[in-house]
């Protein structure tokens, strides 16, 4: 006796799953990238935080340890006629975000077609040169030009000692009857351009600084060209993603609206079919 | 809608903020003082005395008035001091971003950008 054959399988079609509505889809898209950018803020906003307090910490440690007169580095010693040296620099980006904008009603996050990408560096004003370059390191003022080396802020507080250094006058070392004539070797030649006065704000506080208020100056440089300027730029992309995620939820309602009403239609119109027979 | 113009010119951080925020950043070369007779200074130091009136005025003046500031940072204890003004701000330029303070930690409840969040995901 042959064994019962199995029992033919049955090919069972797969259930159609519910197929998730593309607006649904690229709702999902917007609100993955959306957590992304979010978690890089946070991220950010955490390391700002760690760098204020470094500051803070140095800053009070600067006051604690001052000499005799100085009484709290603070506004009672800003310049009255400072330069910035570290400026903004605006420039238009298509960002993953905001790729699609399709006439953005209130602007947001939007200039000239793409988002705003913020950057904080050594440049110079507008209007005296540097308009077309990137934004790349190299266009960085070069260390020997005004405020480059001005705000630089490494913190060694050498900055003074070095500027009087001039490769013409580092020549071998002349007996003391020569140093006239090397004197004027040196003021024959001409200089290229005028020294400028050094702008680095840690020379409002004396020209010996203690190390604490170098280090705060470092911290400070660190916010500003990293963390501040990366926070500004995430901030208006967020912002583009919101809208869009907005208007792909108007979309979708809408879609589901129109779906719900032609379900309605059908049924209504088998409901008279039923009647009828 | 900002159009690139607009924010070419906007070469400035401007701060507003207790005596030690303020130092430390003006101490990353940020402070600019315009040239007279308006001499404008793009930072503004609070203290216990300093009116409410007064930081509203900065705040309009560094977000409203001026064209060539980029991005106002804020102590958030201060815009606390300002709050409906802060979040009922809501244009592109300048960025408000608000940071924390020597004696006030940065406290995420109160930051614009995460309330936006949670509107978004619907809380």
């Amino acid at each position: 006796m042959s064994s019962p054959l199995p029992p033919p399988t049955k090919v069972t079609q797969p259930q159609p799953q519910p197929r998730p509505q593309p607006q649904t889809e690229q709702i999902d898209a917007l609100l993955q990238h959306y957590l992304a950018l979010l978690d890089e803020y946070t991220t950010l906003r955490a390391y700002l935080t760690a760098l204020q307090t470094a500051l803070f910490q140095d800053l009070a440690r600067a006051n604690f340890s001052a000499e005799r007169g100085v009484r709290h580095y603070g506004r009672d010693y800003y310049d009255e006629r400072m330069q910035a040296g570290r400026r903004v620099r605006v420039i238009s980006s298509m960002g993953e975000g905001g790729g699609e904008a399709e006439g953005e009603a209130e602007g947001e996050g939007e200039g000239g077609g793409g988002l705003p990408v913020f950057t904080v560096g050594v440049y110079p004003p507008p209007g005296q040169g540097g308009q077309g370059q990137g934004i790349g390191g190299e266009e960085k003022e070069k260390p020997d030009s005004e405020g480059g080396e001005a705000v630089d802020g490494d913190g060694d507080g050498d900055d003074g000692h070095e500027d009087e250094k001039h490769p013409e006058q580092e020549g071998p070392a002349a007996p003391d009857d020569d140093a006239d004539d090397a004197d004027e070797d040196v003021k024959k030649i001409p200089n290229p351009k005028p020294k400028p006065k050094s702008a680095d704000p840690l020379r409002w506080f004396g020209i010996l600084t203690p190390l604490p208020l170098r280090q705060a100056q470092g911290h400070a440089i660190k916010a500003v060209e990293d963390i501040i300027p990366r926070l500004a730029t995430l901030n208006a992309e967020m912002a583009g993603v919101e809208l869009e995620v907005r208007r792909a939820r108007k979309r979708r309602a809408k879609v589901e609206r129109a779906e719900e009403k032609r379900v309605a239609d059908l049924e209504e119109k088998m409901g008279k079919v039923d009647v009828g027979a | 809608m900002a159009s690139q113009a607009d924010f070419r010119d906007r070469q400035f951080l401007a701060v507003i903020g207790d005596e030690d925020s303020v130092t430390g950043l003006l101490l990353a070369g940020i402070g600019h003082v315009t040239a007279p007779p308006d001499n404008q200074k793009n930072f503004l130091v609070v203290d216990a005395k300093t009116d409410n009136s007064a930081i509203e005025a900065a705040f309009e003046r560094f977000t409203t008035e001026r064209k060539d500031i980029g991005i106002v940072l804020i102590n958030q204890h201060i815009a606390d001091r300002i709050r409906n003004r802060v979040d009922t701000y809501t244009q592109a330029f300048p960025t408000v971003l608000e940071i924390p303070s020597k004696d006030h930690p940065y406290d995420p409840e109160k930051d614009s950008v995460l309330r936006r969040v949670r509107r978004l995901f619907g809380e």
